[in-house]
């Protein structure tokens, strides 16, 4: 199967990383400024920057990260903090012109925070907008229905390019990759079937499909009864059946592999088998894949 | 040990779903006490957990075991209420536990609402995205020792925040102790939400509230 190769944003500069919190705890500006390069080298296309808790307590710490990525990669960076006031600092941090001019992405804004679509009038920005959520009644409420996906894409989709003239191109749909370890509602198969119907949308045409890929194979031993390394393989097996469904950008880490697996793969019919299934059928089936 | 008990435990902890169930039946059929019977869960329950400490067992098999466990609850717990409410007596008090609002994770959760109810502890779980109302109202209701606060998005920190204001701007605050928990929570978020304490995973949850209303003597 021929593919067009995935966009990846790198996502190590997140304290959910063990190595990456012990970064931040020292304030090692040139330890993150490595990560950075590291990442960039391995083919990133972004640097995803998300500091934790530190982003509300310290917030002149985000500007001193941002400043030391910047002066170690020339890629565009990713601010991963959903409020306002910490991407305003983010977005007013950013040299563009460090990123070769190329703008910066705000990661992300919710149906239930249209509010930080204001952020775009600081600088013109590439936006993902996570369509795992709906408004409702007021409230934010969960999606389990692919239709309800497609749904938040849309409506905030339409806002973006109606009210705030964003390109088609500057849209990334987050459509939220649940792990596979806990699906016992088949929301992989959700987001799986939403993208579809994004994908199949005329006036969606030219916008990207993007998911926190790591999530997938977590919790999880490491391999799989066949010997493959399971949390990669589950990992490939969504992007194998994702890709032709249009989602051509992940939230990963740049050295794996994300490349589509063989038709035949043990771990690619598992994973469809089980993300088919829900409760403790979805669970008999997972361990499956690593105990005989 | 009795056969029977050791059977019951080992189908739970080796993930013989159908076995235990229909033992865990016959038991309740032939007279077995059923608060013996969930306290031997609760054993089950315990090697399981710290099989997956220990990298034995991972995420569904912890899965597993709370719907097994669901299910024997399901049918011990009328009988247990048929017997007398003991149930009630036994709890050793009660958590009022919920995700904060515009955070829609439970995994964590719920593995903590199970973690603490099979310890003995009453969990009123308020679900997902709970509006700060909701929390007050259920605390004032339920009179808990304990708030749980969950969220793993970043932004979950500021609602955290805002719902332990709240619940002392309702002059609750100096009833209740308060541990959040769930994605990058540390001690900084724990000053920052003025919360008493963070826990990183289920068995911080269940220390924690043993250290507050303490644990039964004997099992």
């Amino acid at each position: 199967m021929t593919q067009q190769k995935l966009k990846i944003i790198g996502e190590r500069v997140n304290p959910g990383f063990r190595s990456t919190k012990a970064l931040f705890d020292n304030s090692d500006i040139d330890g993150i400024q490595l990560l950075a390069k590291k990442q960039q080298d391995a083919g990133a296309d972004y640097i995803n920057i998300n500091i934790g808790s530190r982003a509300l307590t310290d917030i002149g710490f985000m500007a001193d990260v941002i400043k030391g990525i910047q002066d170690a990669v020339d890629i565009p960076l990713s601010f991963d903090f959903p409020s306002f006031d910490v991407q305003k600092i983010c977005l007013e941090t950013y040299d563009q012109d460090k990123a070769g001019g190329q703008k910066p992405i705000i990661n992300s804004i919710s149906e239930h925070r249209e509010d930080m679509m204001d952020a775009l009038s600081i600088r013109p920005s590439k936006v993902i907008i996570m369509a795992s959520e709906r408004l409702e009644d007021g409230a934010g409420k969960a999606n389990k229905k692919a239709e309800e996906v497609y749904g938040v894409a849309r409506r905030l989709s339409e806002r973006l390019i109606d009210k705030f003239n964003l390109d088609r191109d500057d849209i990334i749909i987050d459509i939220s990759i649940t792990t596979l370890a806990s699906d016992t509602e088949g929301l992989i198969r959700m987001a799986l079937d939403g993208m579809a119907l994004i994908h199949n949308d005329s006036d969606l045409k030219g916008v990207h499909m993007i998911g926190g890929i790591s999530n997938v194979g977590m919790m999880l031993p490491k391999k799989a009864v066949d010997g493959s390394p399971l949390k990669n393989s589950i990992e490939r097996a969504f992007t194998t059946l994702a890709c032709p469904q249009g989602f051509d950008m992940v939230l990963g880490t740049p050295w794996h592999d994300y490349s589509p697996l063989q038709e035949d793969h043990f771990v690619l019919n598992k994973f469809k088998e089980i993300i088919d299934l829900k409760g403790l059928d979805a669970l008999r089936a997972l361990r499956s894949l690593y105990k005989l | 040990m009795s056969t029977e008990r050791k059977t019951l435990i080992n189908y739970i902890v080796e993930m013989a779903e159908d076995e235990a169930n229909a033992l865990a039946r016959k038991m309740l059929d032939n007279g077995y006490d059923p608060l013996e019977l969930l306290s031997h869960c609760r054993e089950a329950m315990d090697i399981v957990g710290s099989r997956y400490e220990q990298g034995e067992y991972f995420l569904p098999e912890l899965m597993m075991a709370g719907e097994m466990l669901n299910d024997i609850s399901g049918i011990a717990k009328p009988l247990i209420q048929h017997a007398g409410g003991e149930e009630k007596k036994k709890s050793l008090g009660t958590i009022v536990l919920g995700t904060v609002y515009g955070d829609l994770h439970d995994i964590g959760k719920n593995i903590v609402t199970f973690m603490l109810e099979i310890n003995g502890y009453e969990v009123i779980d308020l679900g997902i995205d709970v509006p700060i109302a909701e929390f007050i109202s259920a605390i004032e209701e339920h009179e808990p020792q304990v708030v749980a606060l969950s969220g793993f998005l970043t932004l979950a920190f500021d609602s955290m925040k805002e719902t332990v204001e709240a619940i002392t701007a309702a002059g609750l605050r100096n009833k209740v102790k308060i541990m959040i928990g769930g994605g990058q929570v540390d001690e900084a978020i724990m000053f920052h939400t003025g919360a008493d304490a963070f826990g990183l995973n289920a068995l911080t949850a269940v220390s924690l509230c043993k250290g507050w209303m303490g644990e039964e003597a004997t099992t």
